[in-house]
């Protein structure tokens, strides 16, 4: 069981945590290589595992050697609302619409801790309404993504809905696609950031 | 005057804090009617009707008690009152039971429920019996006159929802049966959405058949009620027969007894019907004029509220006055299932989207083809319910749509 927190509790705390730094502040100062060097699948991961303390900077060869500044982090998340569930689901939430399936699937299982979990307000300092079709709501957790073949919906606590899916690949394809939209948006944010 | 906190501490679900304005599809279920249900279960769990025992005598008291206590909330007599599955079983009792002839003609309205729609196009197919459909304005308001081209001698019933669970709007059905018996028809009254909010009695509207649910009441589920004028039973068949139902039953004949359990054959929703009989119990003491009234307020601030938010279209009647509590929009630019979640989601608000089994509505008067999101309120909700949902509502709006 678990205890809903009101928007208007949370918009609060909201605005405290805006002013802080968020994870992508961090993120800018890492080499973007993802070269692996530290044993982890990108830099990205590197910085996740050092905010739960599961890893150390100076496995990193860039900041091991000094050809990068080893940079000071202390990071500390926006308020969590909901314990993500398990599984895929499919729901078909009207019966006047039974061709209609939503795809309700948590992109983060297992994982659920203080870190593991999408930072909208981070989502949102980056992508800053760059891409036409994709919203985000730092106060609500919720991102949403408009495409001709079905909605995409993401949350906070790692609960992605793809309405109008016709069937599972098509869903995935489509989430697949979105994270590759937004991982080119990040990257070349940084790029034009670095070259500034 | 209702006192909201003493309400809400009955309601165990509500104690998660979660905000429910889902009450339109099903209520939730205060504390006495679970003890009462729960009651049956432990001291005296025998079937009724049947058996000498003392804890069969005591099911049957408790059982045609409830029957009593329904009958008490709609002003009807206790053997007018028949204990059926919900609200659509019961109009497919009536459906059935009325056993239509070709020729005749039933009249309906285009702010039907489904339940209260397809019956009548299925007996039109089947039996090649006339159907009329009662056009509404854009806002979904009927007025008698609208009635008057539709009913005629042919007519055998008028099948009318007394509250729409779409627009919250209230046709007028006491001047539609006044219109409907002049011409000799009977009228049929979907009470599903307005036996649970505001006072009925059927002994003033003169209708001859009221359908309702237990569920939407605080009942629980699996349980409603037919309203059958007491002289008219005779005419109506039931549904099903078999042990219960019958007064003689030889080798190659059977009697049908009279009164409510001709209807109720084989073994009752027994523990169900008493949970509906300590619902309407609750909703009497309560006072149906106090939740009407609560309910009105809720509306208002709602109604009001929504008209602040940007891209907010609200369908049916802006006057709450002209409404009860069920409120239906569309946020310009988001599927109304999109906004559903993200209330959920954010705030822990819940509320339908969809077309709420009302498809001709929202096809052809509504032109909402994608439905609606509808939040409704019931006697538990309060102002920190209706601000909430206003709340994220509007960042949903300015951050998202
Ligand atoms: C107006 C109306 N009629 C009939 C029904 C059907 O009720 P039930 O599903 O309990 O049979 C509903 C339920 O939503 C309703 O709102
Ligand atoms: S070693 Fe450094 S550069 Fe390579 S992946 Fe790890 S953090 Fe990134």
């Amino acid at each position: 069981m678990y205890s809903w927190r009101p928007l208007r509790r949370s918009l609060k705390l909201l605005h405290e945590v805006l002013d802080m730094r968020t994870l992508y502040d961090y993120y800018k100062l890492f080499p973007h290589t993802d070269c692996g060097y530290c044993g982890n699948t990108s830099c990205l991961t590197m910085l996740r595992r050092y905010c739960l303390g599961n890893s150390d900077l100076n496995s990193c060869i860039y900041f091991k050697s000094g050809e990068r500044q080893t940079p000071k982090i202390s990071y500390s998340p926006p308020p969590l609302r909901l314990p993500p569930a398990e599984n895929i689901s499919y729901i078909r939430p009207c019966p006047s619409e039974p061709t209609k399936v939503t795809i309700e699937v948590n992109v983060l299982p297992k994982i659920h801790s203080p870190y593991g979990y999408f930072d909208m307000i981070t989502a949102d300092k980056i992508f800053d309404h760059q891409i036409s079709n994709l919203k985000i709501s730092p106060s609500l957790g919720i991102a949403r993504i408009e495409s001709e073949a079905g909605d995409v919906m993401i949350f906070s606590e790692g609960k992605v809905i793809i309405r109008r899916g016709a069937d599972e690949r098509r869903a995935f394809w489509e989430i697949g696609k979105a994270i590759r939209l937004l991982w080119a948006t990040v990257n070349r944010k940084i790029r034009a950031e670095s070259a500034q | 005057m209702l006192d909201i906190n003493n309400v809400r501490k009955d309601f165990p679900f509500l104690r998660s804090g979660r905000i429910y304005l889902d009450s339109t599809a099903t209520s939730l279920t205060p504390e006495p009617v679970l003890r009462k249900v729960l009651e049956y279960y432990h001291e005296y769990r025998a079937n009724v009707g049947r058996g000498i025992y003392n804890a069969a005598q005591a099911a049957t008291f408790a059982y045609e008690n409830a029957r009593a206590e329904v009958a008490k909330l709609i002003n009807a007599k206790p053997n007018e009152v028949i204990f059926v599955r919900n609200a659509t079983e019961a109009i497919n009792l009536i459906a059935n039971g009325l056993k239509f002839q070709e020729g005749e003609k039933i009249v309906t309205t285009i702010l039907e429920h489904h339940s209260n729609y397809i019956v009548w196009l299925r007996l039109k197919n089947a039996k090649k019996v006339g159907l009329s459909i009662v056009k509404s304005d854009k806002e979904g308001l009927l007025s008698p006159s609208d009635f008057i081209s539709h009913i005629d001698r042919r007519t055998r019933l008028v099948a009318v929802t007394q509250t729409s669970n779409v627009l919250g709007v209230r046709p007028p059905v006491k001047d539609i049966v006044k219109l409907a018996h002049e011409e000799g028809s009977f009228v049929l009254v979907d009470g599903a959405q307005s036996v649970p909010h505001a006072k009925v009695d059927v002994k003033e509207l003169d209708c001859d058949f009221l359908a309702f649910s237990g569920h939407k009441m605080c009942g629980p589920t699996g349980v409603g009620a037919l309203y059958i004028k007491e002289d008219l039973q005779e005419l109506v068949e039931p549904l099903c027969i078999g042990g219960g139902s019958i007064e003689d039953v030889g080798i190659e004949y059977y009697r049908l007894r009279s009164g409510p359990g001709k209807y109720e054959a084989g073994t009752p929703p027994i523990a169900e019907a008493i949970g509906m009989g300590a619902a309407a119990v609750y909703l009497m003491n309560v006072g149906m004029g106090n939740i009407e009234e609560h309910e009105r307020k809720l509306t208002k601030r709602m109604l009001q509220g929504l008209a602040n938010i940007n891209g907010i279209v609200v369908y049916g009647p802006r006057d709450a006055e002209k409404r009860a509590g069920i409120v239906s929009f569309n946020l310009k630019g988001m599927n109304p299932h999109d906004v559903a979640v993200a209330l959920d989601t954010a705030s822990g608000v819940m509320v339908r989207s969809g077309h709420h089994c009302a498809l001709p509505l929202h096809k052809h008067v509504l032109n909402a083809p994608n439905g609606t999101v509808r939040a409704s309120v019931y006697l538990y909700n309060n102002n920190e319910d209706v601000d909430v949902f206003l709340e994220t509502l509007e960042e949903i709006s300015k951050t998202l749509a």
